[in-house]
This record gives structure tokens, sequence and C-alpha cells, in this order.
């Protein structure tokens, strides 16, 4: 392959990323609104395509290990195919905690809400976000914009104590209520989760610009 | 080899410069191989690689009208200064170059040659020189019992294996390598490399190569020349995965022009 094709190979393997992004950003959403809206069709169709996304990271990883194989990159494009594997791996990982989402909808769905959720979706818009910019960051190659991006995962944070404590207290007015409450507590957890990996998204971008692996806190 | 051997001594370069007309083949260059490392020296073809090697052991100097500036040490001996023995020069600092040269005689021939030109009479110093020569270059297992048959029988990995081992039979502290895979099939190639490996930390090697995948390999750092000019040396894992100047970056990623 020729050195030429080898770049365009690389931008295809982006718009791949881009891709299976954009499928883990509308699994995300849909998880969360099953979860407000209760609609256990909606949970189930996240649980169904997952596979859709682990098809997408497989799809890529082969791609990059075939690049690896035969054309050898190196400097710059040794860490633009590596950060490609790294982001599939947390990018299938935010797909996952989607569905564990969709799961807590199908387990808590039989009874009222006890509370109208609004820091929860809050919280996944947030995380949402991150996830958006984190791969605009990688796309554009802008490490201010990697940088800012990691810097929202204090946001996210910060809703994750806010509904940790919200809870609590519901649960301690009304223990009637754990069963619910303690699964919006695993849902914020989640969202707590994919955030963290979103913030890996951008620390990779960072490296992959740079060669800098810096330790971000 | 010899037990009592002192470390291999550093290879350092001091703002050299070589001109072979007007223009210079080596610009400048300020570089240090720490004893016993495996230096890989890269660049486009035409860059100064094989100056920069030819420099250290004065072999540049065959060429007619070439002009050498700048300091260059091997340990604590200064190569270019006046009075320096070449001979001397050359037996601690080897050579092998990118296609096997035996020479035509025996095996056993090839490897005692440089040392008969040292001076060794002795036949069973001779025969013990040989040995441990063949058995450094990895080859003895494969030619013990054969050592009367011509060089030139053996296949091009062995013939250059051989060549290392007459370079390795003077006992040199300096082995400068210049392509020393470039005409041999990948298994042939394997076992250089591994020789190379085995050698580090005895010697003190410079590789020219214009296999990326071969510097990365073999060598403890690796320097970049670019049209004369030293654009980056440091260490191997670091200037293949994140190199500092964007020179690097554009030849390790095939966008640098000749």
């Amino acid at each position: 392959m020729a050195r030429e094709q080898f770049h365009t190979e690389l931008l295809r393997l982006q718009q791949e990323i881009l891709r299976m992004g954009a499928l883990v950003e509308e699994q995300m959403a849909r998880a969360i609104q099953s979860l407000t809206d209760q609609n256990l069709e909606l949970a189930d169709q996240v649980v169904a395509d997952d596979d859709r996304v682990d098809d997408l990271e497989i799809n890529i990883e082969r791609r990059c290990l075939t690049l690896l194989a035969l054309q050898q990159p190196l400097a710059g494009d040794l860490r633009t195919v590596s950060t490609a594997l790294k982001i599939i791996t947390d990018l299938e990982r935010m797909a996952d905690h989607a569905v564990d989402i969709a799961k807590v909808t199908r387990r808590i769905a039989s009874e009222p809400l006890v509370k109208p959720l609004v820091d929860i979706p809050r919280m996944a818009t947030l995380a949402a976000h991150m996830v958006r910019s984190a791969l605009n960051a990688y796309v554009a190659r802008d490490i201010d914009m990697a940088l800012s991006m990691i810097r929202m995962d204090d946001e996210v944070d910060q809703l994750y104590r806010v509904i940790f404590d919200d809870l609590i207290e519901i649960m301690r007015r009304d223990a009637q209520s754990s069963f619910q409450s303690t699964h919006l507590l695993f849902v914020a957890n989640y969202l707590e989760r994919i955030a963290d990996h979103a913030t890996n998204l951008g620390e990779w971008v960072v490296y992959m610009v740079t060669g800098e692996r810096r330790g971000l806190e | 080899m010899s037990p009592t051997r002192t470390s291999p001594p550093a290879v350092a370069l001091d703002h050299v410069s070589v001109w072979y007309g007007t223009e210079p083949a080596l610009a400048d260059v300020t570089l240090t191989v720490a004893g016993g490392q495996v230096l890989a020296v890269i660049g486009p073809s035409g860059c100064g690689k094989s100056t920069l090697l030819r420099a250290i052991n004065r072999l540049v100097e065959r060429t007619p009208g070439v002009r050498v500036s700048g300091r260059l040490t091997v340990g604590s001996e200064d190569v270019l200064a006046g009075g320096v023995s070449l001979e001397a020069l050359r037996r601690r600092v080897g050579m092998v170059f990118q296609q096997p040269n035996p020479f035509p005689f025996s095996i056993y021939d090839n490897v005692a040659y440089g040392l008969k030109i040292h001076g060794e009479r002795d036949p069973a110093r001779l025969r013990a020189r040989v040995q441990a020569a063949l058995r450094e270059a990895g080859l003895w297992d494969e030619v013990r019992g054969k050592l009367a048959r011509p060089a030139r029988a053996l296949s091009g990995g062995q013939q250059q294996r051989l060549c290392i081992a007459r370079a390795l039979a003077v006992e040199p502290e300096v082995l400068l390598m210049d392509e020393p895979t470039a005409a041999l099939d990948p298994l042939s190639t394997a076992r250089i490399e591994e020789l190379v490996d085995r050698l580090r930390g005895r010697y003190t090697v410079v590789l020219v190569t214009h296999n990326l995948q071969q510097a990365a390999r073999v060598s403890d750092h690796t320097a970049l020349l670019y049209r004369g000019q030293l654009v980056e040396a440091g260490p191997t894992p670091e200037l293949f995965t994140a190199p500092r100047e964007a020179r690097t970056e554009q030849y390790l990623t095939g966008r640098l022009e000749g």
C-alpha cells in the first residue's frame, strides 16, 4: 500500500470511529429516555443495539491491526492508530453502561418514579456533551478542546454528589423507595463512569497530538 | 572478548563537518554514542549517513579532495588528530558493509586475515581467535569442520556473518555497520539483528540502515540525518513514538522529501 493510500486509510478509520461514537451517543440518549419515560420498548432496543456497537468495535479493531501489521506506522501515525484502539475500548464501555441503564429501566418501570428525574438527565446530557467534544477534538486534533472537555468531568462529579445526597435523603424518608432509589443511584454511577471514559478519550487525543501521556487529574 | 577487556568506548562527534566539494556532506554534526550502545543512523539517501560512518574510521579520506573538520573522539583518542595511525584506528574500529565482501580465500583465512596482518603468527593462538570470532558472530556451528572451504560458497547471510567474524577477530572496540542486511533475506536479516543485540554492551555499534523497523528493533538510540544535518537524536523508543522535531515526524510518516 502506498503511503498516500495509508493516509486515506487513516481518514477512513477516523470516520468509522465517528460512526461508532455517534451510535454510542444515541445509545446513551435512548437509555436515559427509556428511564425517564419508563419506556420498556426503547430499553429493549438499547439492549439489542449493543451488538451493533460491538460489531463496529471489532471492525475498527481489525482495521487497526491490519494497518499496524502491513504499514508498521511510526511517530504520529503510530499514535493515531494506537489512539483509535484505545478510543474504541472506551466507547464500547460507555455503550455497555448505556445497556446497564436500559436494564435499570426494565427493573423499575413497573412502579411510578419516586420523583421526576431532573438531575440524572442533566448529568446524561453533560456526559454526552463530553463524548461529542472528545470526538470533535479527536477529528480536529485540537488539544485545547480536549483539555476543556476533560475539565467538564468536575461538573459531572458534582452532579453525581448532588444526586447521591438526594437519593439518600429520599431513602431515609421513605424506606419503600429504596429499591428504586438504589437503582437510580446505579444509573448516576453509570453516568459518572461514562464521563470518566469520555475523559480518557480526551487524554488519548492529547497523547495522539503531543506524544505526551499526561497524568490529568 | 577476553575477560580482561575494558568497557567499550564512547564515540563522540563534536561539530564534525565533511566536504567532498563545496557542499558539506556532513554539516556540523554533534552527537555522542555511549560506550556499549547501539546507535542507528537513519535518513533519506544522500543524507550523510555513510559519510558519518566513514568519518569515524576515517575511510572518507580515500575520497580525493575531501575535507573534514571538527573533533571526533573514540574513547579518549582524538581520531582526527595528526599522527593517528590509521592501521591502529581501524583495528579499534571495525566495519561491515552492505554487500558481504569475503575475500576469495577459505572461511578460515578470511577470519585469520586481519590477525595475520596485525602480526599474529602463532598457529594455536590464530586458531583460537578464529574460532572465538566465528562463535561470537554466530557462525561457528554452521562452519565447524568446513573451515577450509571457500568463503564464497556460503550463503549471503552466512557471508555477512563471516564478515562480522572477520571484523571481530582483531578485537575492535567499535563496530560500524553500513546497511548490513540490505542484501539479505528476512531470516538472515533476523540473525544479523540478533547478533547486533548480542554484541551490545561489548562493542559500541553504529548502524546505518534504511530499514526503520530494523533501527527500531536493534538500537538504543537513533539519529536522523537530513541533507547532512543532524535533525534529531534520542532514545529509540521515544524517537519512534513521539519525536520532538517536525522533520523527524515527517520522515517517519513518509512525508519528507529526500
